[in-house]
């Protein structure tokens, strides 16, 4: 499969049993890139990876934060949803209180806004790439 | 970090999240041309649309 990939040849969809399909669905939601490492797409999965979690890591540099949802302000649960995607990232930092709450001095940086934006678009990015890796299972894609 | 160099580091990073999941573009070549022209079209429109609300007051 390793080869497939890195030929420039268009390989041919082959679905895999619905238990590993699972299993790389899940695992997408734990580690970005991970689905796609399960399934044996070794360069999609690390080039996943890395940009997802650059993605992440840049949020927090610009001093970006995570949203929760609060119960009177509907826009949170949206940008919440999106965080998400992120997977047990997200869930631990929700947890531990990590990177949630902001200070006024954090809000006042001009890449406060982009920190967020890198947050949410990484959950998002996350979520289509756990859809990727069950269109990959299925047999849907190569 | 500027905005531009903000905007210009997400362009790229989406860009290439977006070739590497692509349906559309199976190759490898395909998927690169793809990625750079998503990258192109971030930055071009970003560009556009700051030079459009420049003037604004608001």
């Amino acid at each position: 499969m390793f080869n497939t990939e890195t030929s420039g040849e268009a390989a041919i969809p082959t679905p895999v049993s619905i238990g590993r399909t699972t299993i790389a669905c899940i695992a997408a939601l734990i580690l970005p890139g991970l689905g796609h490492l399960v399934l044996g797409k070794w360069v999609r999965g690390v080039i996943i990876g890395l940009v997802i979690s650059a993605m992440f890591i840049l949020g927090f540099i610009m001093e970006g934060h995570l949203y929760k949802p609060e119960r009177n302000e509907w826009l949170t649960w949206f940008f919440s949803f999106l965080n998400a995607g992120m997977g047990l990232p997200y869930l631990v930092a929700l947890a531990a209180d990590w990177g949630i709450q902001v200070q006024p001095e954090q809000a006042a940086k001009v890449t406060f806004e982009y920190g967020n934006t890198f947050l949410c678009v990484a959950g998002a990015l996350n979520m289509l790439a756990t859809m990727d890796a069950y269109d990959i299972g299925v047999g849907r894609k190569a | 970090m500027t905005h531009f160099e903000a905007m210009v580091l997400f362009s790229l990073l989406v860009s290439i999240a977006f070739a590497t999941l692509s349906s559309d573009h199976r190759t490898t070549a395909e998927r690169v041309k793809y990625g750079a022209k998503v990258f192109a079209y971030f930055v071009g429109f970003g560009l556009i649309l700051a030079w459009i609300f420049y003037p604004l007051p608001f």
